[in-house]
């Protein structure tokens, strides 16, 4: 199969709006995270995008940004013209066959990180037992590294794809350092991270979930 | 070398050679039980193929043998144009590895057979969905291709169910497909079928995730998997078909009642999947009375041969019932207690062997707070428990209604499955249920990791948005009913029920007593954890002692 020879970029409004889109409801902080812009650049287009009526903001202790049904509706239209133009469908299908492959696994790296079974029974891992926390943060690790091309060819096929291998690196590598809760719990986890890109290759794809 | 073993009552083999489902169905054949008849390849043949990338020398002239035999004993052919006779395959190690490894079923339907089959049974419909089963499990098991080129083909034909013209599509896409992946057609020989299926289930044994999944929990790298083949049961043959699971007790409580799930006119596979909705086990009694009998009376047979709670998966055909897999019960939690203690009151064990039955992790989970006496008029609806704990708290059926809600009080968000959208109304909510997905999806994993009760797979509920309420089992629940979610067993109820932690639980009450008896301790401080432990380690230590 070719490679797509140049990559596709995602003007500034759309990758927002399509951020948002495919991290849900949010903050500042957490779209700059995602889109890798700064928090003044993502409010300054979130400002713009919410005149033209297609996202909102939400005030209150669970507020933050959100896309309206007019906002879900061009995103859908202009993220399916991007393929279109980019020519990518076939590209990202592929891509998209094989994190279906590597998504049960990683889901299975979660769920061994948060509960162990002994005996029999199930519970909640407590990690007091650092051997075996030492052992799932190595298969995370390895995990990465089979995650990794997959990454590269969807970057490769929409530039806007790159920030998900940095930020699972990140994630990674601060679960390493110690920071364990970038495994599973944080809003910059690795499962976080996997998760919108699973949401990102639906909304990319216009795959309903059923 | 002998690789094949029949699956008849003399084999002796051990469960390392046969793997734990083809033990199961030796012990079924033993006790006289109906199991559709077949053979097994043993693990030495998988540890053979992956040595050398290659069936081991042998294996396919005892292959030809074993199917001969089979045809011979079910008076059909394989892959034939007359009688045809179609086969599952299926993997099954010493220690089970659910949903790891691969599973090929109805093969032997070439195009051939598939039309004989279907002027037999006089059912077009039947033996082209049989027909397509078929090409689904061999594309993904065996060829490689990818689940989402498969989901597609699947909802081009939903909704045309029962149309004959859709199937062909759908068949002639899912070969193209297979074609494109492989660079060839599917095999029309049945015998060429045979052999690629069960490289592809050796195979299986190595993928990346089955790797992880062994490294996760202590599973030796080199065991290998057997291989099962039986002559199919076809449960989508017609209205008196089926499948379902079934416990001989029920696993959230122990109780001495028969619990489970059936699917009528579907084939196995559906039910484990949860892409159907499912009934429960009940059921049977009233639509196939013959088979729900029948299906009691293998449940005695196996706790009495177990001498424990047990689980089958079985299918009936035409009101005949066959049982596919059997195991003991593995409960947990207050189902292992009560299990442990009814059992010793029965006679059935001792005192002594129901305390060393239940595990002090066990007792740890009792701890969990659970939902009980539930009244079954409450109970809205069952999924899996997928994060401990219950949850009380008003229906939301959107992220954006349990954000809003949140401020008046305490949530239960339910969605037909979670996605990143649902992420503030999961950090708002007390509690989650989910309509889809296991122990092991996204919701499940977000709920863990906020701490917050959870069911998944209530493949039962029907959540609709526009008109913001949820439907379950005939009932509707607005927006804003009081529900109650146990994390543990899986429960949705509606109201605000009992709930308990373990100080309340009787048979734990009995247990510890009889625990006292053997070990008792001198300060009444000790947890029931150590009172179970240290009981365990005066009965462990005398069997020590014991000669013989």
């Amino acid at each position: 199969m070719t490679q797509p020879v140049s990559s596709h970029a995602t003007s500034t409004d759309l990758l927002v709006l399509h951020t948002l889109r495919c991290i849900g409801f949010s903050g500042l902080s957490a779209v700059a995270g995602a889109t890798g812009l700064s928090e003044s650049d993502v409010e300054s287009e979130l400002i713009d995008l919410a005149v033209a009526g297609l996202v909102t903001r939400t005030a209150g202790d669970f507020g933050g940004w959100g896309l309206t049904d007019a906002g879900r509706a061009t995103d859908a239209e202009r993220i399916a013209e991007e393929v279109a133009t980019a020519g990518v469908r076939p590209v990202l299908t592929s891509a998209f066959d094989r994190f279906l492959v590597l998504n049960p696994e990683l889901l299975d790296l979660c769920t061994a990180w948060q509960t162990r079974t002994v005996n029999g029974a199930m519970a909640m891992n407590d990690h007091s037992d650092s051997s075996y926390d030492a052992r799932v943060l190595d298969r995370f690790t390895e995990f990465h590294q089979r995650a990794e091309p997959l990454c590269t060819e969807l970057s490769a096929a929409l530039l806007r794809f790159h920030r998900y291998p940095v930020r699972l690196a990140d994630a990674l590598a601060r679960a390493r350092s110690g920071a364990l809760e970038y495994l599973t719990d944080s809003t910059a986890s690795y499962h976080t991270v996997w998760f919108q890109l699973h949401e990102d290759l639906l909304a990319t794809l216009g795959i309903p979930r059923h | 070398m002998t690789w094949i073993h029949p699956l008849s009552a003399e084999v002796e083999e051990t469960v390392d050679v046969l793997g734990g489902k083809a033990h199961g169905l030796i012990v079924l054949r033993r006790l006289g039980l109906p199991v559709p008849p077949g053979f097994v390849i043993g693990t030495e043949a998988c540890r053979a193929y992956l040595r050398t990338g290659r069936l081991p020398h042998g294996l396919t002239a005892e292959l030809a043998a074993a199917v001969a035999e089979l045809e011979s004993v079910t008076d059909r052919q394989l892959g034939g144009s007359e009688r045809p006779l179609a086969v599952s395959v299926r993997s099954g190690g010493k220690v089970s590895m659910p949903g790891m490894m691969s599973t090929v079923l109805n093969l032997g339907l070439t195009s051939g057979a598939t039309a004989a089959l279907a002027d037999e049974m006089g059912d077009p419909r039947f033996a082209l969905d049989s027909r397509l089963r078929f090409l689904t499990s061999f594309a993904s098991q065996v060829v490689g291709v990818g689940q989402e080129s498969l989901a597609s083909v699947d909802r081009a034909i939903a909704g045309r169910d029962g149309d004959p013209g859709a199937f062909e599509t759908a068949i002639r896409e899912v070969e193209r497909l297979i074609r494109e992946r492989s660079g060839e057609p599917v095999p029309e020989e049945a015998a060429r079928q045979l052999e690629l299926a069960v490289e592809a289930v050796f195979s299986s044994w190595d993928t990346p995730r089955a790797r992880t999944y062994r490294a996760l929990h202590d599973i030796p790298g080199d065991l290998g998997t057997a291989v099962t083949v039986q002559a199919m049961v076809f449960g989508n043959r017609d209205e008196h078909s089926g499948t379902g699971v079934a416990f001989s007790r029920d696993p959230n409580t122990g109780e001495h009642v028969p619990f489970g799930e059936v699917l009528f006119g579907r084939q196995g596979e559906d039910v484990v999947s949860g892409t159907s909705l499912t009934g429960p086990l009940r059921e049977l009694a009233d639509r196939e009375p013959a088979v729900w009998a029948r299906l009691l009376t293998a449940l005695d047979q196996l706790e009495e041969h177990y001498r424990d709670a047990c689980y089958v998966e079985f299918t009936f055909e035409a009101g005949e019932l066959f049982i596919l897999q059997v195991r003991p019960g593995r409960f947990v939690g207050r189902a292992a207690v009560r299990v442990a203690v009814d059992l010793a009151e029965a006679g059935t064990i001792g005192r002594d062997e129901a305390l060393l039955r239940v595990s002090p992790q066990h007792l740890a989970q009792v701890r969990t707070p659970r939902i009980t006496a539930v009244d079954p008029r409450n109970v809205f609806t069952r999924g899996l428990g997928a994060s401990p704990g219950v949850a009380v708290g008003r229906v939301a059926t959107t992220a954006d209604s349990a954000a809003r809600m949140a401020a008046g009080g305490p949530v239960v968000l339910l969605r037909p499955e979670t996605s990143p959208l649902d992420m503030h109304g999961l950090a708002a909510a007390t509690g989650v249920v989910t309509a889809r997905g296991g122990p092991t999806s996204h919701a499940a994993v977000v709920a863990r990791a906020m701490g917050k009760p959870a069911v998944v797979g209530a493949t039962g509920l029907t959540v609709d948005a526009a008109d913001g309420c949820v439907r379950a089992g005939g009932r509707t629940l607005p927006e804003g009913t009081l529900i109650a979610v146990d994390g543990t067993g899986g429960e949705v109820v509606v109201g605000e029920p009992h709930v308990v932690a373990a100080a309340t639980d009787p048979h734990l009450h009995q247990l510890l007593g009889w625990a006292d008896d053997v070990a008792s301790g001198a300060d009444g401080d000790r947890d029931e954890t150590e009172r179970l432990s240290s009981a365990q380690a005066v009965l462990r230590g005398a069997g020590q002692g014991t000669p013989g």
